[in-house]
């Protein structure tokens, strides 16, 4: 049982971060971006390449990725994004499937379909009475940690965070307020695109790199953001928890192949019963 | 050559059906279908299924299989239909992904990888083996036509100018004592129907089905194609759905021509060239190249 809660925390802490990129672009520009998982794979690639083909440190190589995936998302907002800003939230869902696409695809033609490790030296697990704890997982537990403080401390205590919670809540009323608009969206994106190949990253630490990585976790994702209520970022981390648990102890009288199907099912049950999450206020969009 | 034309046509009619079927849905409906392929996947392995597992008649076996994904497409877009429509492109990506998961797990029921093979097609005993292929092509191309003319009477009849209205203003839709929710279920549940049948007609074609010829891309090619043909205009994703496939079942000829290029490389650029073209056209053109049926006509008195 007490192993089944350390897994469970695992794969909790990773969907943690791309759940908070979700629902922090969503609340401040109020549509799902589903290019989310390609941002997943393409800091996981970028920082195997750092990391394998520069032979840099895999932390150098992680911070690389995830500043590029920064830019790049950045960039594509800029690109694409910016250009649509006053059309409806569907023409923006489905331009984020056309990204998503490009970008997926992209990697695969430099990086071909096969899967890859970073190159990390090989620890034996440690065990906490009995329960099983590799370094794999401990890494994940810190960085995860510390990148929800860093964000937490951002939004709650500088003048940017607070910039970013007034164009969230009232665009307009922000902006006759002399909040640059672009400017907090241009940061939203970073952190958006910077925790997103984190997640990658650590996905990669996990599992496997493969070009088909983001797309798998897009459901998960998007559940946990939907458990936390999508439209508030720190309670999206909560989601993110609560799924991995239950993704955890569903393996338990289900294939572990089925999660999938378990995120589904929570999803469903959710948008029936509380669709603005377990732990949002009672707001939806209708 | 003949063989050739039969084989792309063939591939082109069942690809329309799944644009025309995602014209309605999203182009007139507003109702954002990314989980396409999972009922285009259904409607395959219902067919498939009840023709080799119980040796149904092809044609019953795909009516069944028509009307298990219209009700089936119906249920899924119940669970978000009255949150925006948002909700209703992740539930259905995650009901595709899930359909998939399952078909590709529970071997009892669908073969599981190994895929479901020897589906024999509709009118098999009447023509002999060398005219098959010419039958099918007949048959799929009277379904189109079917499916076209039931479509553009939709799109002009009055239950057509409420599916538009609902899909710009469901507030006024609703406050003028219509339904949304019922629109809303009617246009998912019809759409869900036309690609049970792209999917049963998939099935014949090929006469073996495995989960992996079902990918997220078909979803990318049916958007590719309302985007394109324009959203809302029945002639104009007809005519987007055949350049488009012709256009990208083509360019694998480009592996002969083009050194160094294999099979996986011109896959990946021409999925680049799909994702890339749908941004752009959403961004200078979000009308596409047709014209959607114009609510009120010129020249008539309500034009101001």
């Amino acid at each position: 049982m007490g192993q089944l809660l350390v897994n469970g925390l695992t794969t909790g802490l990773i969907l943690a971060l791309p759940a908070l990129a979700l629902a922090l672009s969503f609340s401040v520009l109020r549509f799902a971006n589903y290019a989310i998982g390609s941002y997943v794979t393409v800091g996981a690639f970028v920082t195997w390449w750092a990391n394998v083909a520069l032979a840099l440190p895999f932390w150098v190589a992680a911070i690389i990725g995830s500043v590029a995936v920064a830019s790049l998302a950045v960039s594509i907002d800029a690109l694409v994004y910016r250009h649509m800003r006053e059309r409806s939230g569907l023409t923006l869902l489905v331009a984020s499937m056309g990204v998503a696409i490009a970008l997926e695809n992209v990697v695969r033609l430099f990086a071909g379909n096969s899967p890859r490790s970073f190159d990390v030296p090989v620890a034996r697990p440690q065990r906490f009475f009995d329960i099983r704890v590799n370094q794999e997982q401990l890494i994940i537990l810190i960085t995860v940690l510390g990148a929800l403080i860093l964000v937490w401390l951002v939004f709650r205590f500088t003048r940017l965070g607070r910039a970013m919670r007034a164009v969230a809540d009232n665009a307009a009323l922000a902006s006759v307020r002399g909040i640059a608009r672009g400017r907090v969206i241009a940061v939203v994106w970073a952190l958006s695109g910077g925790l997103s190949a984190l997640a990658g990253v650590l996905i990669g630490l996990d599992t496997s790199i493969e070009p088909q990585m983001g797309w798998n976790y897009l459901l998960p994702i998007f559940t946990a953001a939907i458990l936390g209520g999508i439209a508030s970022p720190m309670a999206a981390v909560a989601g993110a928890l609560v799924l991995g648990m239950a993704e955890e102890v569903s393996t338990l009288f289900l294939p572990p192949h089925y999660r999938m199907i378990v995120a589904f099912v929570i999803m469903a049950a959710l948008l029936m019963l509380r669709p603005w999450g377990l732990f949002g206020t009672k707001w939806v969009q209708r | 050559m003949i063989p050739y034309l039969i084989a792309t046509l063939s591939v082109v009619v069942i690809f329309t059906l799944a644009g025309l079927a995602l014209n309605l849905q999203w182009g007139m409906g507003g109702l954002v279908n990314f989980g396409l392929f999972g009922f285009y996947m259904l409607g395959a392995y219902i067919c498939g299924l009840l023709v080799v597992r119980w040796g149904l008649n092809p044609l019953v076996a795909m009516t069944l299989a028509i009307l298990t994904t219209a009700a089936i497409s119906a249920l899924v877009s119940l669970i978000s239909i009255r949150l925006s429509e948002d909700y209703l492109a992740i539930v259905t990506l995650g009901f595709a992904e899930c359909i998939r998961l399952f078909i590709s797990y529970e071997d009892w029921l669908t073969f599981g990888t190994l895929g479901v093979s020897g589906i024999t097609r509709p009118f098999a005993g009447l023509v002999s083996a060398q005219w098959s292929d010419l039958a099918f092509i007949i048959l799929a191309i009277s379904a189109l036509c079917v499916v076209y003319v039931v479509l553009s009477l939709v799109s002009a009849s009055p239950f057509g100018r409420l599916m538009r209205a609902t899909r710009d203003d469901p507030d006024i839709v609703g406050s003028l004592g219509r339904s949304v929710l019922t629109i809303r279920l009617r246009s998912f549940a019809l759409g869900g129907a036309i690609l049970g049948l792209a999917g049963s007609l998939h099935a014949f074609y090929y006469g073996y089905i495995d989960p992996t010829q079902f990918t997220p891309i078909i979803t990318a090619y049916a958007f590719m194609a309302v985007v394109v043909g324009g959203r809302g205009s029945n002639p104009g994703v007809l005519l987007a759905a055949f350049v488009l496939v012709f256009v990208l079942e083509g360019s694998r000829f480009l592996v002969d021509y083009v050194p160094g290029l294999d099979g996986a490389t011109l896959a990946s650029l021409r999925l680049i060239a799909v994702g890339t073209a749908l941004v752009v056209l959403l961004i200078i053109k979000p009308a596409g190249f047709g014209r959607e049926r114009p609510t009120v006509r010129a020249g008539s008195d309500l034009k101001n």
